[in-house]
């Protein structure tokens, strides 16, 4: 069921690059098919499933690629599963701007389920396997626009990704060879290994962690994400605040807590480069997107900031820095999806791309307005909002540790919520108490129903998210304490 | 009790919204302003039913296992309530009249009421967090207020206000952080919940940017920059309100942080005290300085706002039984006096145009009413008897002689004093060219410009309250006595 679930849009979407020829509905109708068929699947696993293990493949005897689905992954594949079916809906209208839509669609697909197979791995092999499928797929979908900015930005994306890869196998060889084999347990396979060679250890979850944040834009390694803001809405919304860059946070998680181990590796250096360096790019990030005045690279410089966010609360390794670092993942996940599907409106329904032109937007695309300022006010943290509540877990877990380098994230944390309230909160103020320009304010610029729907769907999740949050947040609780 | 609670709370945001989406008041100007002000009066109803529920406590809303919202009902809570509501009702009757050829007026309402909502929760708020949480809400909700003009300083000034009141309220969240790890819980209990010999050393630092933070909303040197650019810039009714009520929503944060948190026996005689009084005085001075040189009606009071609401901050920073009464006095009479100054400054405003204090010459002529309540009011916030504003600062002097801070208690009251003076020096002016404009006045041009009873009732009303709270003051006292007992 769970190989079902990954192979299922695989193959549709080798499939659809078999035959060009169909209509765009057919192709439409197609396509959010196998997306709500394979979410339904996903959900089926996540009732039903839950801590089986399936492995259909050997690579060699002691290799084996096997899928489970567990309390961390259960999460991941939770939100690419929401997600998934909205981005795909968004996709149809926002495409017949761009063109291209057969090959864009069958490796939007095709993504899907490489993302589901980096949530369900059951070891750090396959987790690494799917991870390169993953560059591989998603790279034609960042150039896609074939313009020079797209391939340059596409090349970036490429050097960067390949670079990070070859990092993070060094990190995965040493689980593999020390941690027999390399299965995700909770509390990890390395304690013996540590033991024996603690250096290397360290050097080894450096690099795994370097390797991995590359997709997680952990500064320096971050430089691709606001390159890769050209490419088509849909991908930037879903893959690059989404199921890429989670990619990157989720293999983090992983080997931090499953493989390497939270008991190990709390307390060495490789620990606290790991924090400094999310304290610095969650400043970095905020600051960044404060000086830029491009509305979608703003969002991707927010993206790197709030990555971090996730990652320093992963790197406390405590189990309730976990919680905050699956709160963080999913209530993020939501709602920078949100936030870049508004830009994403707003560029093809009016052709803007910068701040400055947001002037007075509200009168014309008033929905796509409220939308954004829903996550807008969300993002920066106001209390009722699912912002507020995963900051607030980030930053208790952090003070909990009473360590000199949780409190330096604190700070960090606070310093960056100033700065999202004004590079997020400036343009929605501009949006409604600035007047129109070049334009009649009796135009309707709001995009249509298949736009609109992943709007309203998307903001009433992350109300009900804020206002219902002990639920969500005693499950997650439950799911890092490893109950589930 | 429970039910009104969260209906005292509620209740302006509900009808609010209700108001603003009822088709049939969407044209109806008029009727639409009398159900506001009923709205209004039935909260102020419910506030003073609250006063009968002391102790009232629940709990609204679980967040996480460690965040709740939580609330308790008690004798700050209601005094601050019931002064809210009340100078909410008022400005919404004058706001009918001045904002009643506003396209916007609408959307203004609704946001007015939301605040109030924000405010009364804050009121009633049984922790920490459950404030910050009401404390967010309310900056976030009284932005639209502060940029409602929509011209680029208004805009600009919105984004002033809200970037200087995130940081603040940064540093506000940061303490609740160290406070539930310092002391292992943030409800408020009276008096605090540490005592001096157990406090950990990292508490005083942490207390100190709290008070900064959340200082940040009363306008408290060094935060205190966006005052006197966001007040002036709003609609006159939303400046009464902005500077009268909600920077005492940043002095009830620090009362709660001071006194039911941390606790003044662990404050009292450390540096965080002296350094709390030292800004608080800087803060007084330097806003009255600052009103004198001001040229603009409406920004010379913003900077009078920055003085004044310091004086009472000064009250709470001394820590003695006195000194909080008058604090809790000034914020009384401070909130009746600006308020009433505010409406008539911008009944001048609405009804002459004029914004300069120089162009007031010969005001009194004209507008009588609005001058005679100002005048009122003025004497008010210098201090003179029987209004108000001299019971609040006699008791304020009276407690820093208390303190047995060296150098404070001579300082403290010596700058209070020089302060008055200078309250003196940029209020009356507007009194003193308005009723005796000088013999080359031209009286032929002379016209009745005074607005229609909308706008006076409420300044008269509020006139009266300025004597009034100082004639009949010792029910009052009473009543903050037994808080103040409870809690030093």
């Amino acid at each position: 069921m769970l190989s079902l679930a990954v192979f299922l849009p695989i193959v549709c979407g080798l499939a659809m690059f078999a035959c060009r020829g169909m209509t765009h509905r057919a192709r439409q109708v197609l396509t959010e098919g196998v997306t709500l068929v394979t979410s339904l699947l996903v959900l089926f696993c996540l009732m039903n499933k839950r801590g089986v293990a399936y492995t259909p493949l050997y690579l060699l005897p002691k290799l084996p690629i096997s899928f489970c689905i567990d309390g961390v992954g259960s999460v991941f594949a939770a939100i690419v599963a929401f997600l998934w079916p909205l981005a795909t809906l968004y996709g149809f209208e926002y495409m017949e701007h761009e063109g291209g839509e057969n090959h864009f669609f069958a490796l939007y697909t095709m993504t899907y389920g490489v993302t589901l197979g980096i949530a369900t791995a059951a070891n750090v092999l396959t987790l690494y396997l799917f991870y390169e499928f993953l560059t591989l797929c998603t790279l034609p979908l960042v150039m896609h626009g074939t313009s020079k900015a797209s391939v340059r930005a596409g090349y970036t994306y490429m050097m960067y990704s390949f670079f990070g890869a070859a990092l993070a196998f060094v990190g995965v060889m040493l689980i593999i060879g020390f941690g027999d084999g390399g299965a995700f347990v909770m509390g990890g396979v390395m304690s013996e290994a540590a033991a024996e060679h603690p250096l290397m250890v360290q050097i080894g979850y450096l690099c795994a962690f370097l390797g991995f944040g590359v997709k997680a834009a952990v500064f320096p390694f971050h430089v691709w994400l606001p390159e890769a803001s050209v490419a088509p809405t849909p991908v930037t919304a879903l893959l690059h605040a989404v199921a890429v860059v989670k990619s990157g946070v989720f293999a983090i998680i992983r080997v931090t807590y499953f493989s390497f181990g939270a008991q190990v590796m709390r307390g060495t250096t490789a620990q606290a480069i790991a924090l400094l360096l999310a304290s610095a790019t969650i400043v970095y990030g905020s600051t960044m997107a404060v000086k830029e005045h491009h509305f979608k690279r703003r969002l991707a410089y927010s993206t790197v900031s709030n990555l971090s966010y996730i990652l320093l609360a992963a790197c406390l390794m405590t189990q309730s820095g976990l919680t905050a670092a699956l709160a963080h993942m999913l209530f993020h996940a939501l709602i920078k999806i949100t936030l870049f599907f508004c830009a994403g409106a707003v560029m093809v329904k009016t052709e803007r791309t910068q701040i400055e032109d947001l002037r007075g937007l509200a009168k014309v695309m008033p929905f796509t307005c409220a939308t954004y300022t829903i996550g807008a006010i969300s993002l920066m943290g106001t209390p009722l909002l699912p912002g507020f509540v995963s900051k607030w877990l980030i930053g208790s877990a952090a003070i909990e540790t009473g360590t000199t380098l949780g409190m330096i994230g604190v700070a960090a944390l606070l310093i960056s919520a100033v700065l999202t309230a004004i590079y997020l909160m400036g343009p929605a103020m501009s949006m409604y108490f600035r007047p129109l320009e070049g334009m009649e304010p009796t135009a309707k610029c709001d995009p249509g129903m298949r736009m609109k729907l992943p709007f309203a769907v998307l903001a009433a999740a992350i109300v009900l998210c804020g206002l219902f949050s002990d639920p969500i947040i005693t499950l997650l609780a439950k799911l890092s304490a490893g109950v589930m | 009790m429970n039910i009104l609670l969260i209906l005292a709370i509620f209740w302006p945001a509900l009808a609010g919204l209700a108001i603003f989406l009822t088709p049939s008041l969407k044209e109806n100007k008029k009727l639409r302003g009398q159900t506001v002000s009923v709205a209004l009066g039935i909260e102020l109803l419910l506030t003073i039913i609250m006063c009968f529920g002391k102790g009232t406590q629940m709990v609204l809303l679980n967040m996480t296992p460690t965040l709740r919202i939580e609330m308790n009902v008690d004798v700050i809570g209601c005094i601050f309530s019931v002064l809210m509501s009340a100078m909410w009702l008022l400005s919404s009757v004058f706001a009918r009249e001045y904002m009643g050829h506003d396209d916007n007026e609408r959307l203004y309402q609704v946001f007015y009421m939301c605040v109030l909502s924000a405010l009364i929760g804050q009121c009633y708020a049984g922790s920490m967090v459950t404030l910050y949480v009401f404390y967010e809400l309310m900056t976030l909700l009284s932005v639209p207020m502060v940029v409602h003009e929509r011209t680029p300083q208004a805009v600009a000034a919105g984004i002033k206000y809200l970037v200087y009141s995130i940081f603040g309220a940064m540093l506000g969240l940061l303490g609740i952080f160290f406070f539930s790890n310092y002391l292992g819980t943030v409800t408020f209990v009276p008096g605090g919940v540490e005592t001096a010999a157990s406090a950990p050393s990292g508490l005083l630092l942490i207390t100190f940017l709290v008070i900064i933070g959340f200082g940040t909303k009363a306008g408290m040197f060094p935060m205190h920059g966006w005052l006197p650019t966001a007040h002036p810039v709003a609609p006159a009714p939303a400046s009464a309100v902005l500077s009268g009520v909600i920077t005492k929503a940043g002095v009830l944060a620090v009362l709660r942080v001071i006194y039911y948190l941390v606790g003044a026996d662990v404050l009292r005689g450390t540096w965080v005290q002296k350094g709390f009084m030292t800004l608080t005085l800087i803060t007084v001075f330097m806003g009255s300085m600052l009103a004198y040189r001001e040229t603009l009606l409406k920004k010379r009071l913003a900077y009078s706002t920055v003085s004044q609401v310091s004086y009472v901050l000064f009250g709470l920073a001394c820590m003695v039984p006195a000194a909080f009464e008058g604090a809790i006095l000034h914020v009384v009479a401070h909130s009746v006096i600006k308020d009433a100054l505010f409406l008539c400054a911008g009944a001048i405003i609405h009804q002459t145009g004029k914004i300069y204090v120089r162009d007031l010459r010969g005001i009194g002529k004209e507008m009588p009413i609005t001058t005679w309540c100002w005048t009122i009011a003025s004497l008010g916030l210098i201090g003179i008897p029987p209004t108000g504003g001299f019971v609040s600062k006699w008791q304020l002097a009276t407690g820093s002689l208390e303190t047995g801070l060296a150098g404070f208690d001579v300082v403290g009251p010596i700058i209070l004093i020089v302060s008055a003076l200078l309250t003196a020096a940029y209020l009356l002016p507007v009194t003193i060219n308005g009723f005796f404009p000088g013999s080359d006045y031209d009286y032929s041009t002379l016209t009745n410009k005074e607005g229609s009873k909308l706008m006076t009732v409420p300044m008269i009303l509020l006139a009266a309250g300025v004597v009034l709270t100082g004639i009949f003051a010792q029910p009052l006292i009473n009543v903050i006595m037994t808080a103040a007992a409870s809690i030093l």
